[in-house]
């Protein structure tokens, strides 16, 4: 689709409803989480889980091995209502990329894991 | 290339979420809200609907893509029909695209789910066409009145319009569906039943455990909508004249209303 510039400059129907933000504190929260992947802290990383996805968190936990990726980059999120699912990938230099997928959610004023998937080496989400 | 896409392969490019439908129905639950797909009156509702059509969308031009792509030994005019509704469809994308940003949405802002592409999974186009433009298709039927007569209700005439030509081309893919399914299945009564069991399949699938209704039973809820405050349907009401126009049998909307009622039965 053409850029059409900025959008209230333009002939046409303008926007009824104003976007919903990206909470910058779960931006935050997400990146926690990634550097703690990174890291091999499956400790720190388990504290944020929630009880229905500590399995699934300490398994990705497990898969990472120390010293392996240098940084990550979060390449999407997509909502439901306040829950967050954030899609996030770790590189190194000697190591094909890491996908993973967690959704966040606050839960007593602090952002957790709710639910996460390893997308390493496949090409969806989508077995339970 | 592959045929038969199965629906753990269908790609998107990196900065999608695409997870399963159960997963999205986790993270509803998780806060407490119904298990049915999103509802009228809920907050979001009309942006996470218009983005769920926006998918459906995109998987109906891929599936219609497809459909041309399995069959190539099925009879030219069903090729040309397909070729047609992948137009068709990209066209519905751009439009719905635009709804979304109208309404302060963008496609990627919820995650898409699998649900309507595991409606593809027929090795024969008769099913198929049953599947996708008699049962999905239908339900788009259903969602678009609803949302027609939503924005009618908002004093929106351009959420009603776009929808409106939209779901003018709807009825005419249910139309081109049926028509298939029996030409396809002429003289074979079983292979009928099986695209008509498989259109059946899909048509429980969308049953919104109890989230939806006719039109008269649905109760009315108030609920703020962008700066308004709007009396409308609690559930998904199924659109007999619509499907009426598709061409649907009464005796096929009597049979929705009755999976519908036993639902929510339940």
């Amino acid at each position: 689709m053409p850029d059409l510039g900025e959008r209230a400059n333009v002939m046409g129907p303008q926007p009824i409803m104003r976007r919903t933000p990206v909470p910058s504190a779960m931006i935050t929260a997400a990146e926690r989480v990634l550097e703690l992947l990174a890291t091999c802290k499956p400790v720190e990383l388990a504290a944020l889980a929630m009880p229905q996805s500590e399995s699934d968190v300490a398994g990705i936990a497990a898969a990472v091995r120390p010293g392996t990726y240098d940084h990550h980059e979060i390449l999407a999120t997509a909502r439901v209502k306040d829950h967050h699912f954030v899609k996030a990938r770790l590189r190194g230099p000697r190591a094909d990329p890491f996908t993973v997928i967690f959704r966040l959610g606050e839960h007593d004023g602090r952002w957790m894991i709710w639910d996460a998937i390893n997308l390493t080496g496949r090409r969806g989400a989508l077995s339970r | 290339m592959q045929k038969m896409i199965p629906v753990d392969k269908l790609a998107r490019p990196d900065d999608r979420i695409m997870v399963s439908r159960e997963r999205v129905l986790q993270a509803r639950i998780d806060q407490g809200l119904p298990l049915a797909s999103a509802l009228p009156g809920e907050e979001d509702f009309l942006k996470f609907r218009l983005h769920g059509i926006a998918a459906g969308e995109m998987q109906a031009m891929e599936a219609a893509g497809r459909t041309l792509f399995d069959f190539p030994d099925a009879p030219w005019e069903f090729q040309l029909d397909m070729a047609r509704q992948v137009w068709d469809e990209s066209r519905h994308l751009e439009i719905f695209t635009k709804l979304l940003e109208y309404v302060g949405s963008y496609l990627g802002e919820f995650p898409e789910s699998e649900v309507l592409w595991s409606c593809t999974q027929a090795d024969d186009p008769a099913a198929r066409v049953a599947g996708i433009n008699r049962g999905l298709e239908g339900l788009a039927c259903d969602v678009f009145e609803q949302i027609i007569r939503l924005a009618q209700r908002m004093g929106d005439p351009v959420i009603e319009r776009a929808v409106d030509y939209v779901l003018a081309d709807e009825i005419t893919h249910v139309r081109m569906g049926s028509q298939w399914m029996r030409k396809l299945t002429e003289g074979d009564p079983e292979r009928l039943q099986r695209a008509l069991d498989f259109q059946a399949n899909i048509d429980n699938l969308f049953n919104f455990q109890g989230g939806r209704t006719t039109r008269e039973a649905s109760p009315q809820v108030a609920f703020p909508l962008g700066d308004k405050q709007i009396n409308f349907d609690a559930t998904i009401t199924i659109a007999r004249e619509a499907r009426l126009l598709a061409g649907f049998t009464d005796e096929e909307i009597d049979r929705l209303y009755r999976a519908a009622a036993r639902s929510t039965a339940y």
